[in-house]
């Protein structure tokens, strides 16, 4: 306990003094809140040109409420936030082992396993952290522009805003539980790669090859981890919130989805982390 | 060295280390004692730096034990910075200033024995205290990296090349700084190196690595004493000197050059003794150079035997 402690306090005093941590902290923010701003340029935009084409429309009242944008907001933003965790975690143990500072801790105070085992809580501490951050740039940026309410059509309630909140946190929850899988796999091809660059290029190639394969795998692809986390070829239940809560849809999310996504990510993370605990016991650093 | 003592803190038994079909150590034997320095001395690819690699585990032998300060090398982390290593690239993280780095060292230890500023100047590195370790010189990365080992009290540091990068000054700050600790807080050490005229300057006791064996071992001067005392004659009539050399079971004939400059290896004799012997047998002698016998003689010799 005493070795896992100094090396989570390690890892915490590298990225204290170092860049990549505060990227992964800033940028998914900063996405956000520039798509922010541009979705609103274009939706002034498009309000004043029906404005002055006839009177207001349906689309044009639940376009402006800023529960879309703020799912759309928090979609593009975990995004940002897995593909960086994927690149950190796999550029990571990588540039620890090429540069020889892990050489230092593992002499002095910290297990293989341990050393690992701190590498992942890390992360983790990290992906939650910048998700904080994220929710609360999306949260005040989109209710900046925009205004929370309920869905609204022709003065009756379509759909309150208590049920929009429980399904985006429910959109929440399953975007999220992916999470640790990405920083799994992105930690065991940093352990297994022969250097950083090597690392981070095999992490981020093999991601966005599954991203792109993954429609044409049908229902096999809901054995993958990728699957359901909200990524440049959308699948995840977040991207189906986003058009129930502009009032688009009415289709609830599947109970196999719904099922498949809580059962997958977790036991996929956890095989990642086992064999990164195998391939580290065994190679040289 | 290669007998147990009490002191023993360091001991290898059977090492053997393959890369592929490559054997590069085989059947290595070592112990270090404490309060010793040991040299681990080698032609470049002898197996020097895969030797250490094994000791501090940050790779797994094919066969043998390893332990340090009785942990073995696959657990030296519990010897909570008893041991230290300083590797011959500098293993520092490359986007932390100096200074950071001592601090992170601090984090490292559970009893700090010095402060980052003191070894800062203790190394010579105060000035570039706010340099990211990347921008440093190859030498003040190697004398950042001494200094990060400083920061608690190991009972044993082990240094892979600890000269190279470092000019004459360095050099001298370095080797002070070892014989300065060993003597003072009985911090033992471990340098694989090849400057041979720097590691008899400091070293107690050497290990030659050579085709991934050890060729010799022991405290350096049971070892060069061992060696046969070498001479240089210049003598009138080499002729008739030659023919009575090779009838003295004592002397072993060498070489003999153009100038008639004979050289001789002396078994239970010394120079003093040869002199007189030479002279009264009617030998004149012009010239009579003793060759001292050094660790890089016998280091030379060692190596240049073939592979066993």
């Amino acid at each position: 306990m005493n070795g896992f402690m100094t090396a989570l306090r390690s890892e915490i005093f590298v990225a204290k003094h170092t860049f990549v941590s505060k990227l992964a902290l800033i940028f998914p923010a900063l996405i956000v809140l520039t798509q922010n701003f541009f979705s609103w340029v274009a939706d002034t935009g498009n309000s004043a040109r029906n404005n002055l084409i006839s009177g207001g429309s349906f689309d044009e009242v639940i376009a402006s409420n800023a529960y879309g944008y703020f799912v759309d907001s928090i979609n593009t933003g975990i995004t940002m936030l897995a593909l960086l965790m994927v690149c950190i975690a796999a550029h990571s143990f990588s540039y620890d082992r090429d540069s020889g500072f892990v050489r230092h801790i593992l002499i002095r105070k910290v297990g293989r396993t341990t050393l690992i085992l701190a590498k992942f809580v890390y992360l983790h501490l990290l992906a939650v952290t910048s998700l904080t951050v994220l929710l609360i740039t999306a949260y005040f940026s989109t209710g900046f522009f925009w205004e929370y309410g309920p869905v609204v059509e022709d003065g009756f309630e379509l759909i309150s805003e208590e049920e929009i909140i429980a399904e985006i946190f429910l959109g929440l929850r399953l975007a999220v539980i992916p999470l640790p899988a990405a920083i799994g796999f992105g930690l065991m091809t940093s352990s297994i790669a022969q250097t950083a660059t090597q690392a981070l290029m095999t992490a981020l190639g093999v991601t966005l090859a599954v991203d792109i394969f993954k429609p044409s795998l049908g229902a096999y692809a809901d054995y993958l981890y990728a699957r359901f986390l909200p990524s440049l070829v959308d699948t995840s239940y977040l991207s189906e919130v986003s058009r129930l809560v502009r009032g688009y849809s009415d289709v609830l999310v599947d109970d196999r989805i719904l099922q498949m996504n809580l059962l997958i990510p977790i036991p996929t993370a956890i095989i990642f982390l086992c064999i990164n605990l195998l391939i580290i016991k065994q190679r040289k650093l | 060295m290669n007998s147990s003592s009490e002191e023993e803190i360091v001991s290898v038994r059977d090492l053997s280390k393959s890369y592929g079909p490559n054997e590069v150590l085989r059947n290595i034997n070592l112990s270090v004692n404490k309060d010793s320095v040991l040299g681990l001395i080698g032609l470049n690819g002898s197996g020097k730096t895969t030797t250490i690699e094994c000791m501090l585990g940050m790779q797994n032998p094919d066969k043998g034990q390893i332990s340090l300060l009785n942990k073995p090398a696959s657990s030296i982390h519990e010897t909570n910075g008893g041991v230290v290593g300083i590797f011959d690239t500098p293993s520092l993280h490359p986007n932390l200033t100096v200074r950071q780095s001592l601090e992170h060292a601090v984090l490292l230890c559970d009893k700090p024995t010095r402060k980052p500023n003191d070894v800062e100047n203790l190394l010579g590195v105060e000035k570039f205290s706010n340099y990211k370790i990347k921008h440093l010189s190859l030498g003040n990365k190697r004398r950042a990296s001494i200094a990060h080992a400083l920061i608690g009290s190991p009972k044993l540091i082990v240094l892979d090349e600890p000269f190279n990068g470092l000019d004459a000054g360095g050099v001298d700050d370095v080797l002070a700084l070892i014989k300065n600790l060993n003597r003072e807080e009985n911090t033992s050490f471990i340098l694989s190196s090849h400057q041979l005229p720097y590691l008899e300057t400091i070293c107690s006791h050497a290990a030659i690595l050579h085709n991934g064996q050890i060729s010799a071992s022991g405290a350096i001067e049971q070892l060069i004493s061992e060696e046969k005392l070498l001479v240089q004659l210049h003598i009138g009539n080499s002729t008739s000197a030659v023919q009575l050399i090779q009838s003295n079971p004592k002397l072993e004939l060498q070489s003999i050059d153009e100038d008639g400059c004979i050289q001789l290896a002396l078994t239970d004799m010394d120079s003093a003794d040869l002199n007189s012997w030479l002279v009264n047998n009617n030998v004149p002698v012009k010239e009579l150079i003793v060759r001292r016998s050094s660790l890089s003689k016998l280091f030379k010799k060692l190596t240049s035997e073939p592979d066993k």
